[in-house]
């Protein structure tokens, strides 16, 4: 997505079925969020509630600012 | 980047396209469809199918929740967008998606406060710094966004927001794909199944496609290595003579999906008896409303939606497009009358639509060698 209003020449969130890999920075335990980095370090607040046991430096799978599924930690 | 680089080695990219060639069997055509816009947009991006042989088809699928909206779901929106007092909130893809008089930045442009999100979260805390104004969020996607909804729907209801609510126009994936398989002008001989969908619902929800109709399904990654594998390993089961569900992208899809989001799920959304898909017609059971427990944050209750069906452009063959009898470049209207900066047809609109994806990245499309 571009921060424009409309969709840029790269995916959109829904119909590129998008899925972002991002790291977690910090966790809010009691809101059930978390912040996230992607790879250009973007930083997002992301809804960890399908995730067990989130911890920090893990690595999520974040779909329209929710956390789907948790990917390999890197060493 | 991990999990990114390594599934774009161009070597191991060609030597992938080496065994899919070894595999084709002379004078048989193969039509794989892949399901998901994702995909689409990926192919044309990289240009997979130019390292296919030319009796390997692919054909783009309905996976692309945007091209699936009909014109007069958008009408209900921009009618709901109009109403005083409200903020109207959508991701960007469904901005420009043409209703029967203008789309919702038209609407936009015509003083309606309609705003771009990233996020239902986003759409929860403009409620929440707004609490004067009526916000709705236009609520679309497959499996893979609906349990992004369901959690923010549980969120305003935690927080007692009173004005925030969702007009759902979710669906879900299996219903189109068996109107696919029953639809006699399409034969297909297997299925590049839809990666981050599979990581909500899991592989189960595919097993009817092998068991039922005898079609091979390879739930697969986005990036081109992972793509090109599943293509090699729906070729592997058809010259085998096997029809399974394989998952190519088990980095990230679990046999058994998400079953929290499922439950999230189950208690926010029930099923609508019937919901028109762009192209399509009406699917049974294809499409998400809000449950009992939850109409009070539903859109459609709180306000007056005109709910008029309205047929799509005589010139647009989004429906042919969608459903793979006919590739982008053979509609009427193709980069003509139809392109992605003036969309007659949702397939133009998104850049993961087939005829966007094709009009951005393929128009060049070179022959191919015929095995």
């Amino acid at each position: 997505m571009t921060g424009a209003d409309t969709c840029g020449s790269e995916h959109c969130i829904t119909c590129g079925d998008d899925g972002v890999p991002m790291q977690v920075l910090r966790i809010d335990r009691v809101r059930g969020l978390a912040l996230c980095e992607d790879e250009n370090g973007t930083r997002a607040t992301v809804e960890i509630a399908l995730i067990e046991a989130v911890e920090p430096r893990d690595m999520l799978l974040v779909h329209a600012g929710t956390a789907l599924t948790r990917l390999e930690t890197p060493a | 980047m991990k999990f990114v680089d390594e599934f774009r080695d161009a070597e191991l990219g060609r030597a992938v396209a080496m065994e899919i060639l070894s595999l084709v069997e002379s004078g048989r055509h193969y039509k794989l469809m892949e399901v998901c816009g994702g995909h689409t947009h990926s192919i044309y991006k990289y240009g997979i199918d130019d390292l296919l042989p030319a009796n390997v088809e692919l054909v783009h699928g309905p996976g692309c929740p945007v091209c699936v909206i009909p014109m007069g779901r958008v009408d209900d929106g921009i009618a709901v967008a109009h109403t005083d007092g409200v903020i109207f909130t959508c991701f960007g893809d469904m901005m420009r998606v043409p209703g029967s008089d203008g789309s919702l930045l038209d609407a936009k442009a015509a003083g309606a406060d309609i705003r771009m999100v990233y996020s239902p979260l986003d759409a929860l805390r403009i409620a929440r710094q707004n609490p004067e104004r009526e916000v709705v969020f236009f609520a679309i996607g497959f499996e893979t966004t609906a349990p992004s909804t369901a959690l923010t729907l549980k969120r305003a209801r935690a927080e007692h927001l009173k004005n925030f609510s969702v007009m759902c126009s979710h669906v879900t994936i299996v219903p189109p794909l068996k109107a696919l398989l029953e639809s006699p002008d399409l034969r297909l001989d297997g299925f590049i199944g839809p990666g981050h969908v599979s990581t909500v619902v899991g592989a189960r929800p595919f097993h009817f496609i092998p068991a039922d109709y005898g079609k091979p399904v390879v739930i697969a990654g986005f990036e081109p290595l992972d793509i090109l594998q599943a293509i090699e390993m729906i070729l592997r089961q058809l010259e085998g003579g096997r029809c399974e569900v394989e998952n190519q992208y088990k980095r990230v899809v679990p046999y058994e999906g998400n079953l929290r989001a499922l439950e999230v799920m189950a208690e926010v959304f029930e099923l609508r008896p019937h919901f028109e898909w762009r192209g399509l017609g009406f699917i049974s059971h294809s499409g998400l409303k809000l449950s009992d427990a939850y109409a009070d944050l539903d859109a459609e209750v709180r306000f007056s939606v005109p709910g008029v069906r309205v047929a799509d452009p005589k010139a647009c063959q989004c429906g042919e497009v969608l459903k793979g009898v006919i590739k982008p470049w053979e509609c009427k209207v193709f980069g003509t009358a139809c392109t992605p900066e003036r969309p007659i047809g949702t397939c133009m609109v998104s850049s993961e639509g087939a005829c966007a994806a094709y009009y951005n990245f393929g128009r060049f499309a070179r022959e191919r060698e015929v095995v």
